[in-house]
């Protein structure tokens, strides 16, 4: 049994896509995350919980520097993707962004067509050489995003016209355009009805297959539904993280315990 | 546990009361196994009567009991130590039941016991051990009402001595039924009675489990103590050549 927990450590090791360490954010005098140290997986979902004003969307949005463009923010410690410190100034943010991709609370399609929103990433960055491999790119994303037989005959209608399940859905299919290797998704359901959230969990199980996707939720359900890995926050300090079975079963911490179970908020 | 209330008050109360209902079921299943014993000792028809009647108001809660359950899991999605107790809660009241059901069985065979002669010393020694039974569901009943892991660990070592009587007790029987067939029918009837009452101190074993489950979020390691003995020997069966 023992043997077993020391094997799977050294796996989860090799597997380790983000690794941080001591990490601080500051905004101003606030100090909003303090002495996070967290590895984050490579093909698994993450989910980071905790009440509002815990941290869990400050140290997300510190994953791909985000919080680069808040004026006063001022990230310390070690923030290492794949061993390279993301942080480090020869860095650009933008390409960092496209490994790193990013799906917000509320879909934000750009006022463009569908195909367009797809697209822009990749025309961007260069990704494709000519019409045919933007087609395919354009293509799969929409696969991934679990919208293309929704959306594959009427490519050019704008993105905004789609529902707002079908516009998150376009939102995580643009994000992966990129060809990324780590989604953040900042609440991504909290603007969805049930069944739109059904449908875009579902995507977020399948996602999981080919990148490492970090959720922020304020649900705890959603959190033990879609995730592998659960880090709970509070008062900006990591209280626990480990796998998402313990943490909603038997958590160490009395802290967890009591957010989990509802008794503080 | 924690001694913080639930922030939605509703859930405390509906906590609150699927353990308040547990608790009268084993309150019930304990004066069921003690009035059994004594029905037995004093071959008393009416109060075996009353027992045999007493067993539906304890299956009537074991059904309610998971009722709330399944709606507690329904509307609360209950996590962690919350979680656990739901599940114990549901675990230990099939415990119950089926304890109940043993001490129902004692009393309808007590019904056909007490039209036979009476065999020497054998229902002392049952309700002996019925007693013992009794002792560790009370036990392991307050080591639930106080998430006590250690006094439950204690009740399931405690099962070892009713194996130890029921082996006695097998021996014994065996040997009444072949000084005298005419005590077959009797012994038979005993037998299985000690044998109720030994499953039910396994069930009881279970409610323990159950309670260290609660209380660490670990289901004991080592394997309980079991008291195997003369029914598995075939010596028991063989009559000396001397």
């Amino acid at each position: 049994m023992k043997d077993n927990i020391e094997g799977r450590k050294l796996v989860d090791q090799m597997d380790v896509k983000f690794e941080t360490r001591d990490v601080q954010v500051f905004y101003g005098e606030t100090h909003a995350i303090k002495d996070v140290s967290v590895d984050i997986l490579d093909k698994t979902v993450t989910s980071f919980i905790g009440p509002s004003g815990c941290g869990k969307s400050t140290f997300l949005r510190a994953l791909n520097r985000m919080n680069d463009t808040i004026p006063g923010c001022r990230v310390e410690g070690s923030l290492t993707l794949d061993g390279e410190d993301i942080y480090d100034p020869k860095v650009d943010p933008v390409q960092l962004r496209a490994k790193v991709g990013m799906v917000f609370q509320k879909p934000n399609p750009f006022p463009k067509s569908i195909y367009d929103n797809i697209a822009y990433g990749p025309r961007i960055h260069g990704l494709a050489r000519n019409k045919a491999e933007l087609d395919e790119i354009v293509e799969m994303s929409l696969r991934r995003g679990a919208l293309w037989d929704e959306v594959k005959d009427r490519l050019q209608e704008p993105g905004t016209g789609l529902s707002g399940g079908q516009q998150q859905r376009l939102c995580i299919a643009r994000s992966v355009a990129t060809a990324p290797e780590v989604l953040l998704m900042d609440e991504p359901c909290s603007a969805l009805d049930p069944i739109a959230t059904a449908q875009v969990e579902e995507l977020i199980d399948e996602l999981k297959q080919n990148f490492s996707v970090v959720i922020v939720t304020h649900s705890m359900q959603q959190a033990a539904r879609v995730s592998q890995k659960t880090a709970f926050f509070h008062l900006g300090y990591l209280v626990e993280y480990g796998d998402t079975d313990t943490i909603f079963t038997n958590p160490t911490d009395p802290r967890t315990e009591s957010y989990i179970t509802g008794r503080i908020g | 546990m924690t001694d913080q209330h639930h922030i939605a008050s509703a859930f405390d109360r509906d906590l609150e009361s699927v353990q308040a209902q547990l608790m009268k079921m084993g309150g019930l299943v304990e004066e069921s196994i003690r009035q059994s014993a004594k029905a037995l000792k004093t071959r008393d028809i009416e109060l075996a009567d009353e027992v045999r009647k007493g067993d539906r108001a304890i299956d009537t809660l074991e059904e309610q009991i998971s009722l709330d359950c399944a709606s507690l899991i329904a509307r609360r999605q209950p996590a962690a130590s919350d979680l656990r107790t739901v599940l114990t809660v549901m675990r230990i009241s099939s415990n119950l039941e089926r304890i109940g059901d043993y001490a129902k069985n004692i009393a309808k065979r007590t019904e056909v016991l007490a039209q036979l002669p009476p065999i020497e010393g054998a229902a002392g020694a049952v309700k002996r051990m019925a007693k013992e039974v009794q002792n560790m569901l009370s036990d392991a009943l307050d080591a639930y009402i106080k998430r006590d892991a250690a006094l439950a660990d204690e009740v399931r070592h405690r099962d070892l001595e009713v194996d130890q009587m029921y082996n006695a007790l097998f021996r014994e029987f065996l040997t009444f039924m072949m000084e005298d067939p005419r005590n077959i029918s009797s012994c038979m009837h005993l037998h299985f009675i000690a044998k109720n009452i030994e499953r039910a101190g396994d069930h009881v074993t279970s409610v323990a489990d159950q309670v260290i489950y609660l209380s660490t979020g670990e289901m004991p390691e080592d394997p309980r103590p079991k008291g195997n003995g003369a029914p598995y020997d075939i010596d028991t069966f063989q009559e000396s050549d001397e």
